[in-house]
């Protein structure tokens, strides 16, 4: 049964993932990224991750992906001129992708895995655990995201102020 | 060493980190062969994604919550990039009609 829900979900990524490289539209692409980004949550929740899952809907499927639609509404359907300027640019960039591929895919032949840790699988995952590692061993870097996202708040409404600067 | 078990079923946590790199390859792709800005942003989403997803697995795998932890930071910075990226694009495009990324070469020596 997880193996058919982890199949049905893959093939929904990656041809969400095919997408997302091939649709001219911007808005298709989104589009396909917010199915990616679906099945990626089912994903995570048959990991039993089911805090990142509902922070996948909420935020990266619901907020991220808005943001995207409303920026393409505002600016009107794209014109992509065609042609690259760099000769070679579509097969240098197979090569590139097969290499890459390549390589992570002899990477994850000879991976070494550690044993598994002895968790308790009916709090893993769950808001309770992941806070009490978020508001104690990580307390430090949780409190810096919260700056992070002041700095991107105040630099968004900087970059879009209307008046001359 | 690598499987688990979900639901009664052996998974073995390669499927996932290989899932992973094919949509972390089709992203880099993504970056390489698009002229537009926006689609390139959003492969870049798509690269992020991606990552998350081995955190995830990765933390499964070893009963440890810390990948999920960092795949929650990896939401945020990615997150704080698309709002900066897009102000940067709508600035761009309100003073020039961009057809292609590579109009903006001011900077090239």
């Amino acid at each position: 049964m997880a193996i058919a829900v982890f199949v049905v979900a893959a093939l929904m990524a990656i041809a969400g993932g095919i997408g997302v490289i091939t649709f001219h539209q911007p808005i298709r692409s989104v589009l396909s990224l917010v199915l990616v980004m679906l099945a990626l949550s089912v994903l995570f929740l048959l990991l039993s991750a089911q805090f990142v899952f509902v922070v996948q809907i909420i935020v990266y499927a619901g907020a991220v992906m808005v943001l995207f639609l409303f920026v393409i509404a505002l600016l009107g359907p794209a014109r992509e001129s065609g042609r690259g300027r760099l000769r070679f640019q579509a097969g240098l960039s197979g090569l590139f992708a097969v290499a890459l591929f390549g390589l992570i895919y002899a990477m994850l032949q000879g991976v070494q895995y550690r044993q598994p840790e002895k968790t308790d699988l009916n709090v893993f995952g769950t808001v309770q655990s992941i806070a009490a590692g978020l508001f104690t061993t990580y307390l430090y870097p949780f409190e810096l995201t919260s700056v992070l996202l002041l700095v991107a708040a105040i630099g968004a409404i900087y970059l879009s102020r209307r008046d001359e600067r | 060493m690598g499987t688990f078990d979900i639901g009664g079923s052996q998974m073995d946590v390669s499927w996932f980190l290989l899932l992973a790199a094919v949509l972390f390859t089709l992203g880099a792709v993504g970056v390489l062969v698009r002229r537009n800005p926006l689609i390139i942003l959003i492969s870049i989403e798509l690269m992020l994604n991606a990552v998350n997803l081995t955190l995830v697995a990765f933390s499964r795998q070893l009963g440890n919550l810390e990948g999920q932890l960092f795949a929650l930071m990896t939401m945020t910075v990615a997150a704080a990039e698309a709002v900066v990226g897009l102000a940067i694009l709508v600035d761009i495009f309100r003073t020039r009609d961009l057809e292609d990324i590579d109009d903006l070469s001011e900077l090239k020596g």
